[in-house]
Order: structure tokens, then C-alpha cells, then sequence
């Protein structure tokens, strides 16, 4: 299995109550509480991170994007992912990803990911998502059409990649002259291609019929079990099966010395846990933006929302695994084995955990959780 | 009281259902973002003089809608299609809010549409001042609130928001506002270039517009009358955005006298 560094690059430097005046820390929440300055130094900070976390031997970074959202500072996984590229060699890099419906110029992104490719000679994995309903908002992308953009931008990127050009593209939403970019990957024929979910069921269908890689987002363990459990019916239905390669699960998870400082540092990711994952229903799904199916499946996924749970909870139901090398290890391989993953993906910087606390983590994981979770 | 039927007819390939009721010359009503609320008080008193048509958009209520309706502008080719078919161009009509943007779109297109138009707080035109309200970021609750200025002077308030909505109705309600952010979503509820293609018509055009419009800013009304020659502007004073709910018997009043 192998093991995933991830962090949102989290803004958590003004006092999170401040929230409360708003409807929501996304979208709306006012740009005025950013200082560039602090920033900067956060950033930095953060790739520093994703370096080490490849020198204790975490297999890939992963990366994602947001916008008008303190939870997560990175804007552009093509910029982070260029960064990481060169300031990295061995680790995979995992961008999930470039939201596709809200890309007007799918060509462009797919000389961007070739590009990446190219530089970090091979290592990209290219995470293609719907986007959260917020998205749509600060995208201004109409959400009604948030699907059949994703899959025709989809369609577009990939036979960017793999049909030799120039060729033309007349769609619904896209339209083109002459494709013909000079820059493509070099993993042929094309990137491999991720997925993630929360328990839309046409996404799981459309992952499974494509045959790429499905990553469930913090969803109870049961959950992705039956969302696995479905793309093993779709893709038996069209003849094969799917190997550990194609699940990705992905929690949030902090190790420390012993079980009692992990749980006290531990505490850090409440902050992500909270404000940033409230606000109106219209923000995170405006009508259209989830069909009647996908609706009544995101309902029955979890018991209680994850700002609504308690620390202890986050940990019972294995959104966050807190503890000593020992615990994480036997919690890790338990989900590992529940669900039978190919990738882990762990946000293991989030919400105010500092940088101490971080490179602790980092190093106890790639020390003696990763090594543990390889058997 | 005149009668009212629910019909469903067969436009573009596809179903259009349509409240028909009273005698008279043709008055074709255009319903607004928020959709059919069916023949209301206005619409019975409008049918003592008229045979009222008031139909559902496609993709709202009943009516299907046809793959190719994505925009305000094919919605209006679908409405001239309707007209054309049933027999009722160059008819009297009354446009409420986005139905009203639609009616203009339709005047900015044909003279054969009307014969006279009413504009009631209607969408499509940028406001200069103010902002359109984005009735889509907020709840429907809110939407609400916003839309009527004096919820108590609202005679068919108990009737039409006194009850929890039944599964079905809300799951209508969804359907509505997706439809509505289908065709109005960018730019937001305003074509750029309707008011210098308003300068086409030559139709009697009446603009009503409510004093205390919380959606649509009053400032459109002289906006709406600038683009159109020889229109006339109407504001109800002490009322919101939907003058037709809200003071049924000014704006039944308003409407004779025009029509």
C-alpha cells in the first residue's frame, strides 16, 4: 500500500470565531482577514513539509485546490504540482485536482499536466474533480452544468494527451481550432487518472467505467466499502476486475511520541474540522450541482456531520487517527484491510497543527508507521 | 369567479402545461424565476375581462423541457413557437419578473409577438446603481422575506405559504430553481445587449414596478422605459417585488386600465 503526505495549506492564523459573523469560512467569508506576509511564511513553510515528508519515505504528495477559503491556501495544483516536481525526485505527485468543470480551457490544462510530467519525469498522477458546490460560486460556473463539463473536459484533456494532433473539437462546451499542444506527458498513454468521491453514485460509475482510480474523501469506513463495493460490480459487469490499485482512502492523521501528546497535538485538526466545513446548503450545493440520486446518497453517508462530532467521534468513526506510532499503525492497518486500498492518503498537516508538530509527524510516519503499513 | 382549467398541450416536442381560464381576448402571463404559482387572485380577476393563458415555463412544473431550452433567448424562440402554433401571437401579455425579461426578449425579437406588453419587476436589465439580488446564494426562506414588502398585506398569504410544503412540492420547488439557474445563471439574470435590442419595438409597453422592490431595483424601471420608446412607468407605492400577490387590486387596477 502505499502512503500519501497531504496538507490543504490551511490559513488558521485569525481567530476562528470570527467565522460566526458570516455565513460560512468559505465563499463569502471576507478576504480582508489575509496578510500576505503571514502567507508567504505559511507556504513556505508547507512545501518544506512535502519535502521532508518525501525524505522519511512517504511513497506520494498529494495536493489539492480550493478557492475564497482559508481551509486551504493552494489555488492551483498546477503551480503547487510544478513546484513539488522540481523540488522533489522520487515521490509521486498526487493532484487531486484540477477541478475540470470549472476549467474553461481544457486544452491549457492539459499542456499544464504534461508539462508537469515532463519535469517531474514521470511522477504525476492526475486527479480530475467535480469540485465542491462553492467552486461553482467563485468560478462562476453554472453548476447545472457541472457534470457534463467535467466529463467532456475530461473527454477533451485525454485525447489531447493520447490522439496525435492537430485535431478539432467541436462539443457542447468546448470548442477548438486546432489541438495541437507541443507539450505532452511522458507516462503513456496518459497520466494515470484519479477520482475522488463522497458518495455520488454517477461518480463512482463513471470511475469504474473508465477504470481509473476512486479515492474516497472522509467518508465512514462502511460507506467506502459500498462505494467500492459498486465499482467492483460496474467494472464486473464490463468484465474485469479491479485490484487495490484503483481504491484511495482518505483521512486525516497526526502521530507523536505517545498516545497522550499525540492526542493533545492532535487537537489541531478540530480547526479543520469545524468552521471551514459549515455554512448554507446553497454554498455547498447550489440546485443543480448534485443530482436527485446524488442527493439522496450524500444524505444517508454519514450519521452526523463532521463538525458536528466530537474529537473523540472524529476518531472512533476513523476520520482522524491520533496516537503513538503504535496505535496509528494498528489503526491504519485496519482500515487497510477493511477496505483493501492501494493508497492511503493522509492529511497529515491540518487546520493549526505547527511546524513542529508536523515534522514530527512526518518523520515518526516515515520512520515507523510507513514501514509498518508495507507488510 | 371565472373557471380555470389545467391543460397539457404538445409544444417543440415536449409537454407544456398550461392553466387556461375566462373569456375574452387572449392575455398570455408569464411566470416568474420562482414559477407556476397557477391562477392566482389577479389571474381570476383578469379573467372576468380576458381568456387568460398562463403557462409553465419549460422545465418548470409540469412542462418538459426541450434539450436545446438553455437560455433566456431559447426560451423566448420556444414561447414564439407556442404563440405561433396556438394561435396567439399579437395578444395582450404580462411578463412578472424573469417574465418579464422574457417577454422583452421576445419584443426584442418579433413585432408579431404582442399587442401590448406589461413588464411587472422585471429581470434583463442591468441596473446602474443597484445590484440584482442573487435569489440563488440564499435559501429559499430568504428569497421570501425579500420578495414581499409587507408579508400581512398579502391576501393569499395563508394559501400560499400557510403550510409546510409536501415532499412533492418541495422536490418541484428544486426542480423550479434548477431550471432557473439554468437559464439565468451568467450573466445573472441581465442580457448586456437586450436594452439597445429594445429599441426595435413599437408596441404599447407598461412597466409596474413595486415602490420597495428588494430583488430587481426600482431603477430598472426607468431603465426598461429608456430602452423603449413611448413606454410608460407605473410604481406601487408601500409594496415589494410581486405587486401581483402582494396588491392584487392595484395591480388588477393597473392592468384593465392599460390592457
Amino acid at each position: 500500500m502505499d502512503v500519501f503526505y497531504f496538507t490543504e495549506m490551511p490559513y488558521a492564523e485569525f481567530p476562528e470565531s470570527e467565522a460566526e459573523k458570516f455565513p460560512s469560512m468559505r465563499l463569502t467569508f471576507p478576504n480582508t482577514y489575509f496578510d500576505p506576509d503571514t502567507a508567504s511564511g505559511l507556504m513556505n513553510r508547507y512545501l518544506d513539509e512535502y519535502q521532508y515528508a518525501e525524505e522519511m519515505g512517504f511513497d506520494g504528495l498529494m495536493i489539492n485546490e480550493h478557492h475564497n477559503t482559508p481551509s486551504c491556501m493552494d489555488v492551483e495544483v498546477n503551480i503547487t504540482g510544478g513546484i513539488l516536481a522540481r523540488i522533489t525526485n522520487r515521490a509521486k505527485i498526487l493532484m487531486l485536482g484540477n477541478m475540470l468543470p470549472t476549467s474553461d480551457n481544457p486544452v491549457r490544462l492539459a499542456e499544464e499536466i504534461a508539462l508537469l510530467d515532463v519535469i517531474s519525469g514521470g511522477r504525476i498522477i492526475s486527479g480530475f474533480v467535480r469540485g465542491i458546490g462553492i467552486e461553482s460560486w467563485a468560478n462562476n460556473t453554472n453548476p447545472i452544468h457541472n457534470r457534463e463539463r467535467f466529463e467532456e473536459c475530461h473527454d477533451l484533456v485525454v485525447k489531447t494527451w493520447t490522439t496525435p494532433g492537430p485535431f478539432r473539437w467541436e462539443g457542447n462546451h468546448y470548442h477548438y481550432r486546432a489541438v495541437n499542444p507541443w507539450m505532452l506527458p511522458v507516462q503513456k498513454p496518459h497520466p494515470p487518472v484519479w477520482v475522488p468521491g463522497t458518495g455520488s453514485p454517477e461518480t463512482v460509475e463513471w470511475t469504474a467505467r473508465h477504470r481509473y482510480t476512486y479515492a474516497a474523501f472522509l467518508t465512514p469506513l462502511e460507506v467506502a466499502k459500498n462505494l467500492f463495493a459498486r465499482y467492483r460490480e460496474y467494472a464486473a459487469s464490463d468484465g474485469w476486475e479491479p485490484g487495490p490499485e484503483k481504491f484511495a482512502f482518505m483521512i486525516c492523521a497526526h502521530v507523536n511520541d505517545t498516545d497522550e501528546k499525540a492526542q493533545e497535538s492532535g487537537k489541531a485538526f478540530l480547526w479543520r474540522m469545524n468552521y471551514p466545513l459549515r455554512g448554507p446548503r446553497e454554498y455547498w450545493s447550489p440546485p443543480g450541482y448534485t443530482s436527485r440520486a446524488g442527493a439522496a446518497a450524500v444524505a444517508a453517508r454519514r450519521p452526523t456531520p463532521l463538525h458536528e462530532m466530537t474529537y473523540q467521534e472524529l476518531q472512533d468513526r476513523y476520520h482522524l487517527v491520533v496516537g503513538s506510532p503504535d496505535t496509528v499503525i494498528k489503526k491504519l492497518r485496519h482500515i487497510r484491510d477493511e477496505l483493501g486500498i492501494g493508497s492511503l492518503l493522509l492529511e497529515a498537516q491540518g487546520g493549526q497543527l505547527s511546524h513542529a508538530d508536523t515534522m514530527r509527524s512526518i518523520e515518526l510516519f516515515g520512520k515507523e508507521v510507513i514501514p509498518a503499513l508495507k507488510d | 369567479m371565472p373557471n380555470f382549467t389545467e391543460e397539457t398541450i404538445s409544444v417543440a416536442g415536449g409537454n407544456l402545461q398550461v392553466y387556461k381560464g375566462g373569456s375574452g381576448d387572449p392575455l398570455l402571463v408569464l411566470h416568474g424565476a420562482g414559477g407556476n404559482a397557477g391562477p392566482r387572485r389577479y389571474a381570476q380577476a383578469l379573467a372576468e375581462k380576458f381568456t387568460v393563458y398562463l403557462p409553465s415555463h419549460p422545465g418548470y412544473g409540469k412542462s418538459d423541457r426541450p434539450g436545446w431550452v438553455e437560455t433566456m433567448q431559447d426560451l423566448a424562440c420556444f414561447y414564439t413557437w407556442y404563440q405561433e402554433q396556438e394561435g396567439l401571437e399579437n395578444v395582450r401579455a404580462i411578463g412578472f419578473s424573469m417574465g418579464g425579461w422574457l417577454a422583452a426578449e421576445m419584443l426584442s425579437m418579433t413585432g408579431h409577438a404582442f399587442s401590448k406588453v406589461m413588464l411587472v419587476g422585471a429581470a434583463g436589465v442591468k441596473p446602474n446603481d443597484g445590484e440584482i439580488t442573487d435569489i440563488f446564494i440564499i435559501s429559499p426562506a430568504q428569497v421570501r422575506d425579500l420578495v414581499y414588502h409587507d408579508p400581512s398585506q398579502v391576501p393569499e398569504w395563508d394559501e400560499l405559504f400557510g403550510t409546510d410544503p409536501t415532499p412533492e412540492q418541495a422536490q418541484q420547488a428544486e426542480a423550479d430553481r434548477e431550471m432557473a439557474i439554468r437559464l439565468t445563471w451568467r450573466p445573472y439574470m441581465h442580457n448586456p445587449r437586450l436594452p439597445a435590442k429594445l429599441g426595435r419595438v413599437n408596441v404599447p409597453t407598461h412597466i409596474l414596478w413595486g415602490e420597495n422592490d428588494n430583488l430587481v431595483p426600482v431603477e430598472c424601471a426607468g431603465l426598461y422605459q429608456q430602452a423603449i420608446a413611448g413606454s410608460q412607468v407605473t410604481v406601487i407605492s408601500n409594496c415589494g417585488h410581486s405587486p401581483q400577490i402582494e396588491k392584487p387590486d392595484d395591480f388588477v387596477q393597473a392592468a384593465l386600465a392599460f390592457l
